[in-house]
Order: C-alpha cells, then structure tokens, then sequence
C-alpha cells in the first residue's frame, strides 16, 4: 500500500487533489449536518494532511460548521471534499471527488440516530 | 442577480420548509413534492461528495429567501446545480426548460413525509457504493418519471 497514490477533485476541476499512501477504512455519516450539507450521506476517507498536495487552493472555500470543524468546498462548482477537525493534523476527503476507481469499500455508518426519515438507514 | 425561475412560491399550505447548513437560504414548498430518487451518477457523485437523494416540484410551488447566496454552476447542457456561496450546500439541481427543481432532501425539516423510491444511473455507480435496500434501480435516467 506505501506506493499508493489516489488523485481527485471537484465537478469542474478548479481544485484538485493528490494523497500519497494508504487511506483510512471509509465511513457513512448520517447526521443532520451532512445530510443537509451534501444533500446526502457524508461518505469520507481519511488520511494525514501532511500526505495532501491541493491545486486550486484559491477555489477552495472553508466553512466553520460547528466550532473547531470546518468544511472545504470548490467555490465555483460547489463540489464538496474536504472535512477537517482544525489542528488535527487530518484531512478527511469525500468518498465521490476520489478518481474512480476508489479501491475502497465503506465499513461503517455513525450518527444512525440522526438519520433522515426519508430512507431506511442500514441496521449496521 | 436574478436568477430565472425562482417564483414567491404557489397557492396552498406549505408542504415543507428547509435550509443550508449556514441558514443563509431558506426553502418553502407548497403543494406536492415528489417522492426521493437517489442518482448514482458521477456528476453527482462529485458535486455531492455521494450519491445525492433529491425530490422535486414544480418552480411554482418553491419559495427561496436568501437568493443572492445561492450560486448556480452549469453542470451540463441540460442542467445546473444550485448551492450556498457560504457554506457550500447542495440544495438544488435544475433541469433546463422543464419548470421545476429537484430539491435536495437532506435540507428539508423533519418529519419529510417522504420515501425513497429509486436509485438512478446505477450504470454509473461507484465502486465504494452498494445499495441494499432492495428498492428500484434503473441503470440510466427516469425519462418517465415526472415532477
């Protein structure tokens, strides 16, 4: 896995991303926050932002969505990518801007008891 | 700026209300709304960060406060995306010349009163992303499915 690098970005391709390494196992978040963001579950992999190149850094906006978190967006296409725990020294990605094929599969689903009431979450 | 289409919403009891994460653009719906699709296909993908559940109205019914936060990017010929130029949510995608707007279902206020119904563009599915909820799944749009 050392040699892996995994490339993504934005709808429109203002910004653009590399992650050399390995990523972290992918979660679904159901939470109101996520839903209401992403207008659908938040699916994020994880690594250290130390191992993040981003092009396009201009057409990246931040939004402090609760205190010490803020999310990361494409100004111009409104593509969602990043999540991140200010001084965590992590940068969570959003499973749909990776360049498919992602390699990964999603192993577990978090704040089930904020999910929406249009869809069943899963049992898991 | 002015954006086309966005009415002072129509006649009837409001059927829903919602908003972006920031609150900076409020949503009211009367009348219908159609139950939620999920789309599959690498654009929303994308733009989403997953695949997106949407329902829909026709523009008429739809009152929008805060329009001059709400950004459009032309995604296609054939649609645009409308989301918060402050905290990046996704609420709307617009079909061209169809009169109505498929409203994302995350910002709406619980209860939704909604189900969903289908999964679109599985052909363009993910390989992260399993569906296994037993509903629908149509490999491409849902050309007969209407507002």
């Amino acid at each position: 896995m050392s040699g892996r690098k995994t490339t993504g970005g934005c709808l429109c391709g203002g910004v653009r991303y590399e992650i050399d390494g390995p990523l972290a196992p992918p979660s679904a978040c159901h939470c109101g926050q996520c839903r209401r963001y992403h207008g659908a579950l938040g699916l994020y992999t994880l690594a250290p932002s130390e191992r993040y190149k981003i092009k396009g850094d201009r057409n990246l906006a931040w939004f402090e969505s609760s205190p010490g978190i803020r999310r990361g967006f494409c100004r111009v296409c409104g593509s969602k990518l990043f999540w991140e725990r200010i001084g965590s020294g992590q940068l969570d990605v959003t499973m749909g801007s990776i360049d498919p094929p992602s390699g990964l599969k999603i192993v577990k689903h978090i704040h089930l008891e904020d999910a929406g009431d249009y869809y069943d979450p899963p049992s898991r | 700026m002015a954006q086309s289409g966005i009415s002072e919403g129509g006649k009837g009891a409001v059927r829903a209300t919602g908003h972006c994460l920031c609150g900076a653009i409020e949503i009211e719906i009367r009348g219908k709304l159609r139950d939620v699709v999920v789309c599959h296909c690498g654009q929303c993908r994308r733009q989403h960060g997953a695949p997106p559940s949407y329902t829909s109205a026709p523009w008429s019914n739809v009152t929008v406060r805060g329009e001059k936060n709400l950004k459009w990017y032309q995604s296609s010929a054939q649609a645009r995306r409308g989301f918060c130029r402050l905290c990046g949510s996704s609420l709307f995608w617009e079909p061209v010349g169809e009169g109505r707007v498929a409203i994302a279902a995350g910002c709406l206020e619980k209860p939704t009163g909604l189900r969903t119904v289908r999964h679109i563009f599985v052909a363009e599915k993910a390989d992260f992303d399993e569906i296994t909820d037993g509903l629908e799944q149509l490999p491409h749009s849902m050309a007969a499915v209407t507002a």
